[in-house]
């Protein structure tokens, strides 16, 4: 369930970087807005099913602001993926203090909505609950949503293009600033997907975007950055490594991703589905 | 050395001031503590240009290695002190020997996610480390027996050891920044393709500033843990690596006293912000992201800007036409014995990129003394032999000999070193360093490349060896000025001389007149063939005048295959390159 939730919000952040350069710290703030947001749209309506709509596209707009308010000043400049990580790094402490301020500190609880509780079925000794296949099953449907978006639409093949050669795909007469605030958008409206879907599992608090920003590092690094495969990939991997160690042996969780990201490195530095030469040495 | 003198001054007599008071004595020295993490942190940043977003493990193992050491083993200070550092230095090593497989801002992402490696064993390993609640019980601080003085607990004294070590750390820093090391730290910050070119091995650089920036950041924990008497856990945290960032980017990176200036505004943010406001991150936040949009330079290198324009900067000498250069090389050629045998050679030299072959199956050799030109239509495969001969590029197959031994696969930088240097189609300098500094870091690659002690412009012959160049450049009435300012044909010169200056007995022109006039183009023909005198050269030229004028055999590529071979009289003659190449 933990790959699920990686996938979504690391391919986000994978896409982002192959665009733009970006590795955008703002990310793990997404996620955690999309979570308030959700739990905002419940509080106001009642209505789980409409959060998960309102969300992503809450936050989405809140993607447009900040790569229309802020990013774009810094294109085009000296160092300009380093002034990106800057501004989205100093978003990254300041949002989560305005979360604060304007819903105070505790987390908020977030009930599993009625129509999911409860347990499934029954598999060996385990429990199946229907809010973990209902992930699933989004996830399921989501990403080869994204795949064909990514790969068999117009929008899609300027994204690719842009990838590969932003200066090629702009002499061609493309619009791309308009392209990279849709995806930045896109980014930011999975992120906040992700974020309502896990809500139910975790309490809503201004923190939980740092620490899945580092897991999703940990998810690009192995599966390679900005390669749709391997953000899946590498979801799944850490994901699982996460649950299991968490069953086997818990202590040994939180550190056992890491080790496999340096495993990876050393062994295969553009990670397992990277394009040769991805900022590599 | 005025500023230091009143800044020394200031920190000596600090205490004699109004609001002595042990509250605000402690704030002090933990500016300086943190001011001094800032600086080290920007020998990384500033020095070579490497974002780290790690640095929280070399402050945070370093302050609990020496809490440890006192805590448990009760060690004297200064042992403990120098552990802590050493705990810096080494958990930086381990993170850099990682992380600089990758560069740029996927570096700084790695070194995040390391560290927080060293955060977690912290937070598990409770009996040791305290875990959450941070490590405190440190005993009395004392220095060891010989010195037999017994540092009191009172906050003036331990004022006056952090202003001793911190005194200490920013004169080493100081004097890493003007040695060999340092200019060439500062090389790589502003061109590393050209750095490794010039027969650095940039890697390593970036290696021994993480090493260095590691030691002193360790430094800076170790002293932290004897000013708090306590370590909290915050410190080996991720958000201590963003802190470290604001202060020096609040402060000014590249300067000496910014990152103190930084860590001022940092902790008054932190402490008084946070007295009368809860939310205060938000304005820390806000103005990082404020001073990297608006105020790159942070606040003491506007100021320091700023100034410089006040006082009207140093006159630069007027634009002086490039003089025709004189091709007089001051140095004899180094004497080597003539050579039979060829300088260079590639046997059966293939690239392929994906599903297209750059170069195919290319047979090539030159003699010492030769002036060969590469000619071929475009995409014919001449830049990516370049590449290939140069170590840019590893060939796919085939074999590449230089001075009769087999180079085939080296880095560029050992390639530089044996005495190959090139240069560039598109003009590839260090457009941040003056003129000056652009030949003399090359000429400094053949004289020492690591050295970290000793003042690089005080290396004589050095600064002499560039000067001439300068002058065979016709460049030298320019040499202060920014090269990024030089004009176009300027710097094509520039480009040429940097490849000069790690003085090649093999020299590989990659179209030199590229975008030039008429006239550039027919002097640099002519400076081209001078230096053929004193260097063998292989020239890449569009310009057929040029080629056929001065080249003392061609050889024709297309496709990326050896199309002919021969003498400018052969060639013109040769009807396939007739045919292929000038399309009649």
């Amino acid at each position: 369930m933990n790959g699920c939730i990686l996938i979504l919000v690391a391919l986000g952040l994978s896409i982002v970087f192959g665009l733009m350069g970006i590795i955008n710290f703002a990310h793990g703030i997404f996620y955690m807005l999309g979570a308030y947001a959700g739990w905002l749209t419940v509080q106001l309506t009642g209505s789980f099913w409409l959060a998960l709509a309102t969300a992503p596209l809450a936050v989405g707009l809140v993607g447009v602001l900040v790569e229309r308010g802020v990013l774009r000043r810094i294109y085009g400049t000296r160092n300009a993926n380093f002034a990106g990580v800057l501004v989205t790094y100093g978003l990254a402490i300041m949002i989560p203090d305005l979360v604060r301020m304007t819903f105070g500190r505790p987390g908020k609880p977030f009930a599993v909505p009625a129509a999911l509780t409860g347990s499934l079925f029954r598999l060996g000794a385990i429990d199946v609950h229907a809010y973990r296949v209902f992930i699933l099953a989004v996830t399921a449907v989501l990403l080869p949503a994204l795949w064909l978006l990514l790969n068999r639409t117009n929008l899609g093949l300027v994204i690719r293009a842009g990838t590969s050669d932003n200066l090629m795909v702009q002499l061609l007469g493309i619009d791309v600033a308009r392209t990279w605030t849709i995806t930045y958008a896109l980014g930011a409206a999975l992120a906040a997907l992700a974020g309502v879907i896990t809500a139910p599992l975790v309490a809503v608090a201004p923190e939980m975007g740092g620490l899945v920003l580092i897991e999703c590092f940990i998810v690009t690094v192995v599966g390679g950055m900005g390669s749709f495969v391997g953000a899946v990939a590498g979801g799944l991997i850490i994901g699982e490594a996460l649950a299991l160690t968490g069953m086997l042996y818990d202590v040994l969780a939180d550190v056992v991703i890491y080790l496999a990201m340096a495993l990876v490195l050393l062994v295969r530095p553009r990670g397992l589905f990277g394009q040769e030469g991805m900022s590599e040495e | 050395m005025k500023g230091i003198a009143v800044a020394l001054l200031l920190l000596a007599t600090a205490p004699l001031y109004a609001d002595y008071t042990p509250f605000y004595l402690g704030l002090l020295t933990e500016v300086l503590v943190f001011g001094l993490f800032a600086l080290a942190y920007d020998v990384l940043l500033g020095g070579t240009g490497v974002l780290s977003l790690g640095h929280s493990a070399f402050l945070g193992v370093a302050a609990y290695t020496t809490g440890i050491l006192l805590a448990r083993w009760r060690t004297p200070l200064e042992l403990s002190l120098l552990a802590g550092a050493l705990a810096g230095l080494a958990t930086s090593g381990l993170l850099g020997v990682l992380v600089l497989r990758k560069r740029g801002v996927y570096l700084a992402m790695l070194t995040l996610a390391l560290s927080q490696v060293f955060y977690y064993v912290v937070l598990m390993w409770t009996p040791v480390t305290g875990g959450t609640d941070g490590l405190g019980n440190l005993p009395i601080l004392h220095l060891s027996e010989p010195l037999g003085w017994r540092l009191s607990k009172r906050p003036i004294t331990r004022y006056y050891v952090v202003v001793a070590v911190i005194v200490l750390a920013m004169l080493a820093i100081r004097h890493l920044h003007a040695s060999p090391l340092g200019r060439v730290m500062r090389a790589v910050k502003a061109n590393e393709a050209r750095a490794a070119a010039c027969g650095y091995d940039t890697r390593r650089v970036k290696l021994v500033a993480f090493l260095i920036s590691g030691f002193f950041s360790g430094l800076a924990g170790a002293l932290l843990t004897v000013v708090l008497e306590f370590v909290p856990i915050e410190n080996i945290h991720w958000s201590m690596s963003g802190s470290v960032l604001i202060m020096t980017l609040f402060g000014g990176t590249g300067t000496l006293l910014g990152p103190f200036v930084g860590a001022g505004v940092f902790i008054w943010m932190r402490d008084f912000l946070s007295k009368h406001l809860e939310y205060w991150e938000v304005f820390v936040g806000g103005a990082f992201v404020l001073i990297v949009l608006f105020l790159p330079d942070g606040i003491v290198g506007s100021l320091q800007r700023w100034l410089a324009r006040r006082r009207g900067a140093p006159a630069q000498p007027a634009a002086a036409p490039v003089e025709p250069a004189r091709l007089a090389r001051p140095r004899p050629p180094a004497g080597a014995p003539a050579m039979d045998g060829a300088l260079l050679e590639s046997r059966g030299l293939t690239k392929i990129f994906g599903g297209l072959t750059a170069v195919n199956g290319v047979d090539f050799q030159v003699r010492r003394g030769e002036l060969r030109s590469v000619i071929g239509p475009n995409g014919a495969g001449k830049t990516t032999f370049f590449n290939l001969l140069t170590g840019v590029l590893p060939p796919t197959r085939g074999q590449i000999f230089f001075k009769g031994r087999e180079v085939t696969g080296l880095p560029a930088h050992a390639v530089s070193r044996l005495g190959l240097a090139r240069s560039y189609q598109v003009t590839n300098i260090f457009g941040d360093l003056s003129v000056f500094e652009n030949v003399r870091i090359a000429v400094q690659s053949r004289v020492t490349h690591y050295r970290c002690w000793g003042r690089a412009d005080r290396l004589a012959a050095v600064s002499a060896r560039a000067d001439e160049i300068l002058r065979l450049l016709g460049l030298e009435a320019r040499r202060h000025v920014r090269c990024a300012e030089l004009s176009h044909g300027e710097q094509r010169y520039l480009e040429i001389g940097i490849a000069l200056a790690t003085d090649p007995d093999f020299l590989l022109l990659d179209e030199p007149t590229a975008g030039m006039s008429p006239e550039e183009t027919q002097r640099t023909a002519a400076f081209v063939r001078g230096l053929a005198s004193h260097v063998t050269i292989v020239l890449v030229e569009h310009d057929m005048d040029v080629v056929m004028g001065i080249s003392d055999r061609i050889t024709v590529l297309n496709y990326g295959q050896v199309l002919a071979e021969g003498t400018p009289a052969e060639i013109r003659a040769n009807a396939d390159v007739r045919r292929v190449y000038l399309r009649d």
